[in-house]
């Protein structure tokens, strides 16, 4: 898999990493994926989806 | 402004839409289709989920001296029920007289083997497929659809070909209600006016501490403004707008700064509550475009005025008197009922589950409505039963099903959510709804003619749901699911983490497991054939020796294979293995819809708590009847039998059962 560099502010990258630290993760860029997966993950997940699950959820056995 | 009925709304394709071609206008006392004059009535009384080992046992205990009279006249049974034991599967095997191979209703949800998201499977929608775009409206120039997705025909349907009447009140699994001249009004499966099989609304301004769109509902954060609180109850999509937006009724309401009552306000209605009290059935319009509006009915709750104010909104049903959607056979019945009794509960299984789950009714507030439901139904049955001179009538009641599943927990000492304060107060409530059903049938009993069959059914019996069992957890942890991104295991729903291209199989639905097989599926790994099959068999296998660590039980006692359990022309339909759950366990809240908790096994820790989703043999239904049964262990699909052979007609060939006298 490629890799690829990104910018970012000072301030926050000493914030990342000692977040990425005090939470456990091996490597500020690990923390940085993590977090950006999460993000695009609750964007992919489309309107169709989220009304499917609204609409079962009623049903009462799922949550 | 006109309120859209039925056909209109369907054209449109609002909601979950499609036309079932089922007659015009009719007048409004309703004729059943059959005149032939029989001389043996059948009545039925399907009491969902109740189980068989209550039910002896309450009656030993001499607090059910109806079902205790019945059983001396006639005989009792333990009714083998479907495999998977949920409702509509269980009562497809009724109204079909088969099996799920039969009638190709496998679960409460299928998978769209395309996109791997699960549907529900008793009924699809089809939107207006030509429409015609002006400005940002969309107007539609083809109808809509909405179908009934059981296969084969039902009962009714075939009394009617022999011309016997019958009334089929609340079948669950009729949404839409399968064509016909035969009085039915549809059952579990009609969502209310949204589309959704149940979304309550409610307001507070107590600061949130829940999502604000919870299973089943939506919760609003309002704010009180001197005295008054203006909020929004949302209603259907609204397809004539290009960007589909959902329609809304604003409301405003006053409270009492001194007294703890407030005034409703909104459209052409004004009315006062007081703290605790229910507002009974009001008709609220969503207005879509300038000409047309869609009406639905729900109830307010003022549940607290001061410190914070609260107040619920039921589930919008769809409104019986202009029905915006197929609720009944012939399409006047629903408004036939409407003008004898007033506004109804429409919706499938109208009890709120969801909001007693989430705190948003306590107990004692669920059981109001939850009574208000079941007060509705003796009246209605009174009406029906006073004028069934032939034929037969079914009557269906569904707060047996919904208080057993919420309210095992303070039956149970051994459920993770005993309460012994609650059980002190509630636990009695499984066992008065048996006592509820008891009078129902004493009522019934006292007035039966004596040529009349008396059958009272379940679908499925009961058990405690103590633990959870994550089957796409068990499926990663055993090698047969991969994810993109494992560290990402418990964030995704809907397998948006699942690398496709190494998954061998997944779960969906209640008891479903999948093989995720080339050519079916849209990025199937595993060939069809031996490869396919070994496979299904090393998972079953595999499956029914899992132990659960913390009590040392197996989870599941049948991975059932679907090739060798099913009979008939449905099979593509089924999953590839079907779990049979062991006494006390369930799917996880999470695996049917795709998801993967960090452990296998949970504590089930809500107050939805008694369950059905087990090996059949573990909750069988009931059958009690006033004639002597001969057969040893009756099925389902053979009271369907019975019904057509009381009545002298010869069974379909699709139909596999026999009668049980």
């Amino acid at each position: 898999m490629g890799k690829a560099k990104i910018k970012l502010d000072k301030n926050l990258l000493e914030r990342v990493k000692k977040y990425a630290r005090l939470a456990g993760y091996s490597s500020a860029e690990e923390f940085i994926s993590h977090c950006l997966e999460k993000e695009i993950a609750k964007l992919e997940e489309s309107d169709s989806e989220e009304e499917i699950k609204k609409k079962l959820k009623g049903l009462g056995y799922i949550s | 402004m006109n309120s859209i009925k039925r056909r209109e709304f369907l054209r449109w394709g609002i909601a979950t839409s499609s036309l079932l071609a089922l007659g015009g206008t009719t007048p409004l006392l309703t004729k059943v289709a059959g005149k032939a004059e029989t001389r043996t009535k059948i009545l039925v009384f399907g009491f969902d989920g109740l189980d068989p080992r209550l039910l002896q046992m309450w009656m030993e205990a001499g607090k059910l001296p109806a079902f205790k009279r019945l059983v001396s006249q006639g005989g009792f049974r333990p009714l083998r029920t479907s495999v998977p034991p949920q409702s509509p599967v269980a009562w497809s095997n009724f109204i079909t007289g088969t099996d799920p191979g039969g009638h190709g209703i496998f679960d409460f949800m299928l998978r769209d083997p395309e996109t791997y998201i699960p549907v529900f499977s008793g009924s699809a929608t089809e939107e207006a497929k030509t429409t015609l775009k002006f400005g940002d409206l969309v107007l539609p120039l083809s109808g809509g659809k909405v179908r009934n997705l059981i296969k084969g025909r039902a009962f009714w349907q075939v009394l009617e070909d022999h011309d016997i009447p019958a009334t089929v009140f609340k079948m669950p699994a009729n949404y839409p209600p399968v064509p016909t001249k035969q009085r039915t009004l549809s059952g579990m499966g009609t969502p209310d006016i949204k589309g959704y099989y149940g979304l309550f609304n409610y307001y507070t301004a107590e600061p949130i501490k829940m999502n604000e769109d919870i299973g089943g509902g939506r919760i609003h954060q309002v704010f009180v403004d001197r005295n008054m609180v203006e909020a929004k109850l949302p209603g259907p999509t609204n397809t004539f707008k290009k960007d589909r937006p959902e329609s809304i009724v604003d409301f405003k309401v006053f409270i009492d700064p001194v007294n703890p009552v407030a005034k409703i306000s909104y459209q052409d209605q004004e009315f006062i509550l007081r703290e605790k009290e229910w507002s009974g059935w009001k008709r609220v319009r969503f207005h879509l475009v300038p000409t047309q509006s869609v009406s639905g009915i729900c109830m307010f709750y003022l549940k607290e005025v001061r410190p914070h104010f609260k107040l619920y909104v039921t589930p919008i049903n769809i409104d019986p008197a202009s029905p915006a959607l197929p609720i009944s056979t012939p399409e006047g019945y629903a408004l036939e009922l409407e003008k004898k009794f007033g506004a109804y509960f429409t919706k499938g299984l109208p009890a709120d589950t969801s909001a007693l789950d989430h705190d948003v009714l306590d107990e004692a507030e669920f059981l109001e409505q939850d009574d208000m439901i079941l007060g509705e139904r003796k009246k209605m049955f009174e009406y029906e039963f006073n004028r069934f001179d032939s034929g037969l009538l079914f009557y269906y009641v569904s707060s047996t099903d919904q208080r057993q599943h919420m309210f095992w927990r303070l039956l149970d000492q051994n459920h993770p959510m005993y309460d012994p304060g609650l059980a002190s107060k509630y636990g009695g409530t499984i066992e008065n709804i048996y006592i509820e059903a008891d009078r129902f049938l004493d009522r019934a009993m006292q007035r039966l003619g004596k040529d009349t069959l008396l059958l009272v059914m379940s679908d499925h019996g009961f058990n405690p749901f103590r633990r959870c069992f994550n089957l796409n957890t068990w499926l990663l942890e055993n090698g047969y699911h991969k994810l993109r991104n494992p560290w990402r295991q418990e964030e995704s729903s809907l397998f948006g983490n699942t690398d496709w291209s190494r998954a061998k199989a997944y779960g969906i639905g209640l008891n479903g497991l999948y093989i995720n097989q080339k050519g079916r599926e849209r990025e199937g790994m595993v060939n069809p054939g031996a490869e396919s099959d070994n496979l299904i068999r090393e998972i079953a296998h595999q499956l029914e020796q899992v132990i659960d660590p913390k009590t040392g039980e197996r989870a599941i006692l049948h991975a059932f294979i679907a090739k060798d359990v099913y009979k008939g022309r449905h099979l593509d339909l089924a999953p590839d293995i079907v779990l049979g759950f062991n006494y006390g366990y369930r799917i996880s809240w999470g695996s049917p819809l795709g998801r993967f908790s960090r452990h296998v096994f949970e504590d089930n820790t809500e107050k939805w708590s008694g369950d059905h989703m087990s090996a059949p043999e573990v909750i069988p239904g009931i059958v009690v009847t006033n004639r002597t049964i001969r057969a040893e262990t009756p099925a389902l699909y053979d009271l369907t039998a019975t019904i057509l052979d009381v009545f002298g007609i010869a069974k379909p060939e699709e139909m596999i059962g026999k009668s049980i006298f």
